[in-house]
């Protein structure tokens, strides 16, 4: 048991002793006699009082800044001529003090700003302060656990299914080289041996000549992507020692205020493991309880994976068991890790190397894939499929993302889309998490939806999705999109107003940018991550559990919004084949910017019964 | 290299206020103002120019993708203290 003792708090100040109040009020809770005196006594009369309160230890705030240091070195000089020197601790904190200037006056601690009440409980208690004393708790949070996934829109609900159905039976008797990587993977490919260094012989010898050349000139000839390059043995053992002290020393903050939602994540993806792992250390510390994998664009354009630990010249950083189990190794317990698997050709087999090392979550969308990022609808159907029921197998929820409104598909096809794929997971078992993007999208810039605010036609699109199904909502990707300049101020603050309108809107995830988003330079560096963590979380201090309302334009808008994504399953239905609907502009045609990519075009085979 | 600079996790921010006469001669002034601290992988991230000077916010990359990082100990020390 802690033993109780005497403190004497006291102001130097004319006004300022908050702090001190608070300390107080932290020590009592703990058990320990506290006497605060007023404001601004002179130094003689708290001398006085130590030796008639016989107090053990002393606590002094000083927040003005002039004098100070006249000011304590005469306070410290009183102590040493009463006798109490030996017989009181002596702590100092306020804005005006830095621990060099407590310590060269001979206090036996010094508080700058941003002290906490455990630290000056754990002072008084002549403890060491932890990190479970500063530190935030945090814990992996399951954002899909608390829904139904019912249809609130039966009607709605009744269509998609039907079109769901009609994926399913044509995607289960076909196969795609992506789809026998992936089943390579998951049967021959052992992670626990991997790790060993074991080695996976049977997978060794078949994979390769799954792969289209690049991979396969890997495996074969030891040539590496051109842009790609080993990391060397010094350099590894110095990441283990980095992340070593880095994960002795790292102390979590949270983002949300009063509200525990929502999760907050943001992307990674420097090019090199190295460096995001940096990236990644420096967002959990400023309060992210999720990151996402981002990989280069040319990973989606290629048949198999490399592996080894490659590092990336440019942006993307490339998927291989080791480039991810290094990942995955760095990472808090309870921070989230998705990998996206959404758009190339690789789409099932990036779910099993996710899972089988650890990812919590994946990202999977044929409509935005095969329109809005270049792969063949047919493929990226059948691999989609497949994705799903990998997803499902290792137990990974994932997100059904609309970035092809950022060609300029207008949201209700990019929604229909969306709500397609989802029903389709939940058919197979899964648990898809809807992502509308709260974007200055192009359809908004033509048509003016957000001429007077960002609020309104974001929160429609909230509006309608809530009133189709009951499933979780993560907008992304990232929130605000478009709408972040150069300036960082204005690009931190501009996220930060998105968040607060998604978790006014009550909605269960957002991705957030860095304050670089607008910033096609160069890469992004890591202060431009706190930035935006920062304006986020000084958003949601600000607005708590109050929110904001948008006008009645948002209602109306909502009520537009699922008529138009009814009239788009519609016209799907009617085609009576999704892929067909994909090639047709169904979903999203040329005029709109949506282009059936080619990637893996004609690769689709039946498998043999 | 600096030590201090090897600590740098990524890129090195520069904001100020220039006096000048035109956005162009602030984005040369920013750029010439980086050069002069010694710095070659530079840019102008932000720059706003409203006549009465220029908010410039400049950078020098420190470490890029692939680079060998500073802050990883390997076989130099990178500690300021010794």
């Amino acid at each position: 048991m802690t033993e109780i003792k005497k403190v004497l708090l006291a102001p130097l100040d004319p006004v300022h002793d908050i702090g001190l109040k608070m300390i107080r009020r932290g020590l009592e809770e703990a058990g320990h006699k506290t006497y605060l005196l007023p404001p601004d006594l002179p130094v003689e009369e708290i001398i006085q009082e130590i030796i008639d309160k016989e107090a053990g230890t002393v606590l002094i705030s000083r927040t003005l800044g002039y004098g100070v240091a006249e000011l304590l070195s005469r306070f410290v000089d009183l102590v040493d001529a009463s006798g109490l020197r030996d017989k009181v601790t002596l702590g100092i904190g306020g804005m005006a003090v830095r621990p060099e200037l407590a310590a060269e006056l001979g206090f036996d601690a010094g508080f700058g700003p941003g002290t906490t009440v455990e630290q000056a409980v754990a002072f008084v208690e002549g403890r060491e302060i932890s990190k479970e004393d500063t530190g935030v708790k945090k814990d992996k949070q399951d954002i899909t656990s608390s829904y139904s996934y019912k249809f609130i829109n039966k009607s709605m609900g009744n269509k998609l299914e039907q079109v769901a159905g009609q994926i399913r039976k044509w995607a289960k008797d076909k196969t795609s080289p992506g789809v026998k990587r992936a089943v390579a993977r998951e049967e021959l490919w052992d992670v626990g041996r991997w790790r060993n260094r074991k080695g996976n012989d049977e997978f060794d010898k078949e994979y390769p000549h799954l792969c289209g050349e690049q991979p396969k000139n890997y495996y074969l000839k030891g040539e590496l992507h051109p842009k790609t390059r080993r990391f060397t043995r010094e350099e590894v053992i110095a990441l283990e020692e980095f992340l070593q002290e880095t994960k002795e020393r790292i102390m979590l903050s949270k983002v949300q205020h009063v509200k525990s939602r929502p999760v907050i994540f943001n992307q990674y993806g420097t090019g090199c493991p190295f460096m995001d792992i940096g990236h990644i250390k420096a967002s959990e510390a400023w309060g992210a309880d999720g990151v996402v994998h981002f990989d280069p664009s040319w990973g989606a354009r290629t048949e198999g994976f490399f592996d080894g630990f490659l590092t990336h010249q440019e942006d993307g950083t490339v998927i291989t068991p080791a480039n991810l189990n290094r990942i995955h190794g760095a990472l808090e317990p309870s921070t989230l890790w998705q990998v996206r698997a959404h758009r190339g050709l690789n789409t099932p087999e990036t779910v099993i190397l996710a899972g089988k090392l650890g990812a919590d979550m994946t990202k999977i969308n044929m409509c935005y894939g095969s329109l809005g990022a270049g792969t063949d609808p047919e493929r990226l159907t059948v691999d989609g499929y497949h994705a799903i029921r990998y997803a499902i197998q290792y137990g990974m929820s994932f997100d059904v993302v609309t970035n092809e409104e950022l060609a300029g598909v207008p949201a209700h096809k990019a929604f229909a889309g969306m709500l397609i794929v989802s029903t389709l997971g939940v058919m197979l078992g899964g648990k898809p998490i809807l992502q509308p993007l709260f974007a200055y999208s192009p359809e908004a810039m033509v048509g003016e939806q957000m001429e007077g605010n960002y609020v309104d036609f974001n929160a429609a699109k909230i509006y309608a999705l809530k009133n189709i199904i009951d499933a979780p909502i993560w907008p992304g990707a990232p929130i605000g999109f478009l709408t972040q300049t150069e300036d960082r101020v204005q690009s931190a603050m501009s996220t930060g107003l998105h968040a607060c309108l998604a978790s006014s809107l009550g909605v269960d995830a957002i991705s957030i940018a860095s304050s670089d988003e607008a910033y096609s330079g160069g890469p992004i560096s890591v202060p431009s991550k706190t930035d935006t963590l920062k304006a986020v979380q000084e958003g949601f201090r600000f607005f708590g559990s109050t929110g904001i309302s948008p006008s009645g334009k948002a209602e109306q808008w909502g009520e537009r919004l699922v008529s138009e994504i009814d009239k788009v399953i519609d016209d799907v239905l009617q085609t009576g084949d999704f892929v067909q609907a994909l090639y047709d502009g169904n979903l999203g045609t040329r005029e709109e910017g949506a282009y059936p990519g080619r990637a893996g075009r004609d690769t689709v085979e039946h498998t043999v019964t | 290299m600096t030590k201090a600079l090897n600590h740098v996790m990524d890129a090195l921010d520069v904001e100020t206020f220039l006096i000048c006469d035109t956005e162009d001669e602030a984005r040369s002034l920013a750029l010439e103002l980086m050069k002069e601290m010694g710095f070659n992988d530079i840019d102008v991230v932000n720059l706003d120019f409203l006549g009465v000077g220029a908010r410039v916010r400049a950078r020098a990359y420190i470490h890029r993708s692939g680079d060998e990082y500073g802050w990883l100990k390997m076989d130099k020390e990178v500690k300021l203290d010794d």
